[in-house]
């Protein structure tokens, strides 16, 4: 037995070996045209906005002048990127725009995996499709006005929540003078934003489900949770891990949208609401600088490789199967 | 001339007074001979090619009617221009919404879509422009053969302000009188009422006044400030209680300068004077616990003060003096003065208590070429013709005579009957704040001139010049120290400016000055003076 499958094995090899040498490169070209076609804009969007620009990283180098361009400005090495290692708040701004990018993978993907399998229990369809849609919505709504309705429900003065504190007679509260309060508020409203859109792709992926698993499993008698701990969780697994290394790369990536249209200038409130991000525009806005701010955004792109490389590293040690490479 | 003879001319002065106002007649017609003589040799330059030149300026660009209107004043102008140097004008907007960055980016971009550019030393980044290469170097010799009045009219020290590195990048406007010292305007009635017979001189009558106006006026908001004034109250204070000179354009706090007394001395008062900034800090507190303006104030960004102050919904609006001529007169815009014909607007301007008022930089408004103009010849000639020629002056001004503005009798601007503010209002579309020109200006019927002129005459008493306009401050290499000052200034002034700080007042300012002191506030001051003495000696 072994040796035939070894002999087969080797009878494989060779032919695919003979297979092989017989195309040239443009021939497999030829007959994987389809395929690579396929993957043509994708090729081209990445090549156009990730790489094209890449050799732009030098302006963080220099110290730019219009007219000369970024190969013609004066070299300075790292003078861009003192000012945020002599700022003092490198370390603090780092740690709250990677704990708040944690908060949010980990309880947004919790909550999506949470609600797509809600999702799959119900049994109307037309449910679904309504609390699919309701969900979605305020993931189109502009920031900005999620920023504007944030207020008007908080405000201290005239906010709809202490308008009706006011009304039962109770303590106002006063969020816009309380920092510690914020990276709640901040969850609540991101994943108020998000989850609908997350929680789509693990639909999709539990509609990818091997249905006669789970009527074998039914058959078998397992009960509704048992399904969902013993086939759905685990069929997921591969998804869950990819999106969240893809989110990981971007850890150090704060989300400035979100932030200032929130918080705003309001710096009672910069201690625990304080990213790279909203430091790095009102400390330069007012004087333009592209060299810094390609310093920030350099200094952003490595930190978050590092840990991407890392992750990975620590998953295929674990799970060889899910790794990106 | 030479053939007349003594006797002849005895006889001619017996004639004296007509002859007086004849020659003073011909001594007038000289003069615009003169002037359009500036002009002549523009016959030399060869203006074939029909161009567009693109006039770069901040403000939202007008719609519907409005814009209709805009483009019949265009029509007529370019008509004009066309006329004279083939070329013809077209407005670029910068709308306000972050304009700072649109502006900046718009210059980085150097796509040659515009040419003029307006700008300005201290609220638009006119230096760090010029440094980064975004403006046109102007020779001397460019600007007298293609801007001959300009070049005329403007001197010789005031083109050395507008040197870089020895070169010349701004048109300063500067002939014309304008004040932008901050202060607050405020109900002088109010304030009568409230006790102060003369009206608010000082930031303890402010306080008097607020109290009384939150607790007699409890329906309106005495101050619906947005969060955005901390620097400016912070700045009034600091001008008011000493003689403190600040230098423009290094960081929007201004937080260095010298003294009246001192001026080459660079100082920062917010690193020095902590007894003051605890005074300013507890007042403030005093200010905030009255309810002058509300508790979120500093999250309250749509607030829109100068409106309900026009309409008698706030007691007090904190901007400058140009804001407060309008405010102070019977406008359209302006009900209270309809409403409640008690209704008065005084002024306390920063500074006062101490006199200490300082002229504005010839640069607040100046306007610049783009170094990516394709035209930039014909860009400064269609500049000299907006800023000098009285037709393209006030068709770019005012707009169409009889439709956008008419002339009274005794010489001032006034509204044609059926005038709508919102959609004729030229002045307000071309935002040309970058060269007017009082030789040219109108005086507005509708402003309060009496109350106007007198504060004038009181500024024009005491100011000094601005000291620093040809200081431009190399800041390479301690940018990075002032943008994190600016940040911490920021951070913390939005705090004890509104009062919102915990703690006493002591510790929040030792706070801030610690912070200040860490961020390097002592080397970018070290520096500056290193800067001030090469410039003006030791």
């Amino acid at each position: 037995m072994n040796g035939e499958e070894g002999f087969m094995k080797s009878k494989e090899k060779v032919a695919v070996k003979k297979y092989k040498s017989k195309l040239t490169f443009w021939q497999k070209v030829w007959q994987s045209r389809i395929l690579l076609l396929m993957c043509l804009p994708a090729v081209v969007f990445f090549f156009m906005f990730s790489y094209m620009p890449m050799p732009g990283i030098w302006v963080a180098f220099v110290k730019y002048n219009y007219r000369s361009g970024i190969f013609g400005s004066k070299f300075v090495g790292f003078q861009n990127f003192k000012f945020l290692f002599t700022s003092g708040k490198l370390l603090s701004l780092t740690t709250n725009t990677i704990l708040y990018n944690l908060a949010f993978i980990i309880l947004g993907n919790v909550l999506a995996v949470f609600v797509a399998i809600l999702l799959n229990e119900v049994r109307s369809k037309y449910f679904v499709k309504v609390s699919q849609t309701i969900m979605f919505l305020p993931y189109f709504i502009s920031q900005v006005l999620v920023g504007i309705l944030v207020y008007y429900l908080l405000n201290y003065d005239s906010g709809f929540v202490n308008s009706i504190l006011g009304a039962l007679g109770l303590e106002l509260w006063q969020p816009y003078s309380d920092a510690s309060v914020w990276p709640a508020i901040l969850i609540i409203v991101y994943l108020w934003q998000q989850t609908g859109y997350n929680s789509v792709v693990y639909f999709a992926a539990i509609m990818g489900i091997d249905e006669s698993m789970l009527e074998a499993a039914k058959v078998d008698g397992a009960n509704g949770f048992q399904r969902i701990r013993y086939i759905i969780l685990p069929s997921l697994k591969g998804t869950i891990v990819i999106l969240l290394l893809f989110a990981l790369g971007g850890i150090v990536k704060g989300n400035f949208g979100l932030f200032y249209n929130i918080i705003g200038t309001n710096s009672l409130l910069y201690s625990t609401t304080d990213i790279i991000e909203t430091y790095v525009y009102r400390a330069t806005m007012t004087d333009f600088n592209f060299s810094t701010a390609s310093a920030v955004g350099l200094y952003q792109s490595v930190i978050g490789f590092v840990i991407v490389m890392v992750v990975n590293f620590v998953v295929k040690k674990i799970e060889p199967d899910y790794s990106l490479f | 001339m030479r053939t007349l003879s003594r006797r002849d001319f005895l006889k001619g002065s017996a004639a004296g007074l007509v002859g007086a106002a004849l020659s003073s007649a011909i001594g007038g017609t000289f003069a615009l001979a003169e002037e359009s003589d500036y002009w002549a040799n523009w016959g030399d330059i060869d203006t074939s090619e029909h161009v567009v030149i693109n006039y770069m300026t901040t403000g939202d660009k007008p719609t519907g009617e409005a814009l209709d209107n805009l483009n019949a004043m265009l029509e007529q102008l370019n008509a004009i221009l066309t006329e004279k140097v083939n070329a013809e004008i077209e407005i670029y907007y910068i709308e306000w919404t972050d304009y700072l960055s649109n502006y900046n980016l718009t210059l980085a971009s150097m796509d040659g879509s515009v040419d003029l550019v307006g700008t300005a030393s201290d609220w638009l980044d006119a230096w760090p422009n010029a440094k980064n290469g975004a403006f046109l170097e102007l020779s001397e010799d460019m600007l007298s053969t293609y801007a001959p009045a300009t070049y005329a009219s403007v001197p010789q020290e005031n083109w050395d302000m507008c040197k870089y590195d020895g070169e010349i990048y701004l048109m300063p406007e500067d002939n014309y009188a304008q004040w932008t010292n901050h202060g607050f305007a405020y109900r002088l009635d109010w304030a009568r009422e409230a006790g102060l017979e003369d009206g608010v001189h000082s930031w303890e009558d402010m306080t008097t006044y607020f109290q009384y106006v939150t607790e007699a006026y409890p329906d309106i908001q005495a101050w619906d400030s947005d969060g955005t004034n901390y620097a400016t109250m912070v700045g009034g204070w600091i001008s008011s209680k000493t003689n403190y000179v600040s230098i423009d354009g290094i960081n929007s706090g201004a937080m260095w300068g010298g003294t009246k007394d001192d001026l080459y001395t660079v100082y920062s008062p917010y690193a020095t004077e902590t007894d003051l900034l605890v005074e300013f800090a507890e007042m403030m507190k005093s200010w905030d616990e009255m309810g002058v303006w509300v508790t979120d104030v500093l999250n309250n960004t749509d607030a829109s003060n100068r409106d309900e102050f026009r309409v008698g919904l706030s007691a007090a609006e904190q901007h400058h003096t140009q804001t407060w001529t309008d405010l102070c007169s019977d406008t359209a815009a302006n009900t209270i003065y309809e409403d409640d014909e008690d209704a008065e607007v005084g002024f306390f301007y920063f500074g006062e208590e101490s006199q200490n008022v300082v002229a504005l930089s010839i640069t607040h408004g100046a306007m610049a070429v783009s170094a990516a103009s394709a035209n930039p010849e014909r860009a400064l000639m269609v500049y000299d013709l907006i800023r000098n020629d009285e037709e393209c002056y006030r068709l770019f001004n005012y707009g169409i005579e009889g439709v956008s503005y008419e002339i009274t009798e005794d010489g001032y601007k006034t509204t044609p009957e059926g005038y709508d503010s919102e959609t004729q209002n030229i002045n307000g579309m071309t935002n040309y704040w970058w060269g007017r020109n009082d030789d040219l200006e109108i005086k507005s019927a509708e402003l309060n001139w009496d109350a106007i002129d007198e504060l004038y005459a009181i500024y024009d008493e005491i100011k000094i010049e601005y000291p620093y306009g040809q200081f431009v401050a190399n800041v390479d290499e301690i940018s990075y120290m002032i943008d994190n000052i600016s940040e911490i200034h920021t951070n913390y002034m939005k705090q004890i400016a509104y009062g919102k700080y915990t703690g006493t007042a002591e510790e929040i300012v030792a706070e801030y000055q610690a912070a200040l002191a860490s961020a390097g506030i002592d080397d970018v001051t070290a520096e500056l003076q290193a800067q001030f003495d090469e410039l003006y000696g030791a």
